[in-house]
C-alpha cells in the first residue's frame, strides 16, 4: 500500500509539473544558460594569465594549397617543425595518434600566417609512447637554435615527463598571436 | 641528428642576434613555458615550479641576483631590457601575492651585470639560498 501511495504521489507531482510549466520555456532558459556558460570560461582564464585573451588561431579555410594542408610540411604552422606529422600518423595537426601521449613539455616558436601576416605562437608538442611513425618527415627550422640552447632547439626529443620517452610524431598547436612589444 | 650538429656549429654567429621583441607574456610563452608550463607548475624533480615559489628568493641575500643568473634566464636570447621586463612579469604573474613590499623591478643595467656572471653550480647555490626558507617545491 505504501508503494502504491508513493506512485500516486509521483504521478500527481509529475502531472502538476507538466500542467504548470512550459517545456519550451525550459528549453529557452537552458539554451540561454548554456550560451552564457560558453562565454564565461574566457573570463577566469584571462584573469589568471593577467592579460587580455590571446587572439585565437586564424581560419585555415581561406588558405589554398600546401599552406593550408595540415598533412603537408609546407602547412603554415609547420614552419619550425622537425619530425613526423601527427596528422599523417593517425592524429591531427593538434591531436596525437591513438596510443600515444602528448608531452606537456614542449618547444615553442612562431610562424607567420601567410594571409594576415601576423606571427602566431606555435607549440610543437611531441607525441610519445610508440615507435617512430615514419610518415611525413618534415624538417623546417625557422627560429630553431643549436642544441646547446635546448629550450629553443627542435632537434631534441621533447618526450619528457611522459610515460615513455619513445618519440612517435609531433603536433603544431596555435597558442595565439605573438603580440609585438610597443 | 649528427648532420644537424654540424649545422648547429655553423649557426653560432646567429647567437648574437636578438629575436623580435614581444610583450612579456609572449616572451614567457616563447622562452619559459615549454618547460615551466603555462601555469608555472613545472615538473616535480625536473623543472622547478615558479608558481608560489619565486618570491622566496627575493627574501634572502643573493636571491635576487640568483634569479637573473640561472641558466634559463641569463642565456635567454633576449635583450637586457626585454629580459628585465620578462623577469618582472614572471615574478608578478606567478608569485605576485607574496612579493616583498620593497621589491623593485629589475633594470636592464642590473640584468646586464648579472647575466655576465654565470653560476658554476646552480643546484648547490639554490639549495644554499633556500636553506631556512619554506620547503622547496
Amino acid at each position: 500500500m505504501a508503494s502504491r501511495s508513493f506512485d500516486d504521489w509521483i504521478e500527481a507531482t509529475a502531472r502538476r509539473l507538466a500542467r504548470t510549466t512550459s517545456r519550451r520555456g525550459f528549453l529557452g532558459r537552458l539554451g540561454a544558460a548554456l550560451l552564457g556558460a560558453a562565454a564565461f570560461p574566457l573570463l577566469p582564464v584571462a584573469r589568471a594569465r593577467g592579460e587580455a585573451p590571446r587572439e585565437p588561431a586564424p581560419d585555415d579555410a581561406a588558405l589554398t594549397g600546401a599552406a593550408g594542408d595540415p598533412t603537408s610540411c609546407d602547412y603554415w604552422r609547420h614552419c619550425s617543425i622537425d619530425g613526423f606529422l601527427a596528422s599523417c600518423c593517425g592524429g591531427t595537426a593538434t591531436s596525437c595518434p591513438p596510443g600515444t601521449e602528448m608531452s606537456r613539455v614542449t618547444w615553442i616558436g612562431t610562424c607567420r600566417h601567410p594571409v594576415d601576416g601576423k606571427d602566431y605562437i606555435i607549440s610543437y608538442n611531441d607525441c610519445c609512447g610508440n615507435s617512430y611513425c615514419g610518415r611525413c618527415l618534415c624538417n623546417r627550422n625557422e627560429g630553431d637554435r643549436p642544441v646547446y640552447q635546448p629550450g629553443k632547439s627542435n632537434d631534441i626529443n621533447w618526450c619528457m615527463g611522459t610515460e615513455t620517452t619513445a618519440y612517435n610524431s609531433t603536433v603544431a598547436i596555435v597558442l595565439g598571436v605573438a603580440t609585438p612589444s610597443s | 641528428m649528427r648532420r644537424r650538429a654540424l649545422v648547429a656549429l655553423v649557426a653560432v654567429p646567429g647567437l648574437a642576434q636578438v629575436a623580435a621583441a614581444y610583450t612579456p607574456d609572449v616572451e614567457y610563452t616563447l622562452h619559459c613555458e615549454g618547460c615551466h608550463l603555462a601555469d608555472g607548475s613545472g615538473s616535480p624533480g625536473k623543472v622547478p615550479a615558479l608558481a608560489g615559489s619565486l618570491a622566496r628568493f627575493l627574501r634572502v641575500p643573493g636571491g635576487r641576483e640568483y634569479l637573473a643568473r640561472v641558466p634559463g634566464v641569463a642565456s635567454a636570447p633576449l635583450s637586457d631590457a626585454a629580459l628585465a621586463a620578462l623577469l618582472d612579469w614572471t615574478l608578478r604573474r606567478f608569485d605576485g601575492a607574496t612579493l616583498p613590499a620593497d621589491y623593485v623591478p629589475y633594470t636592464a643595467k642590473e640584468i646586464h651585470a648579472l647575466r655576465a656572471q654565470p653560476l658554476a653550480d646552480v643546484a648547490a647555490t639554490r639549495k644554499a639560498l633556500l636553506e631556512g626558507t619554506d620547503p622547496v617545491r
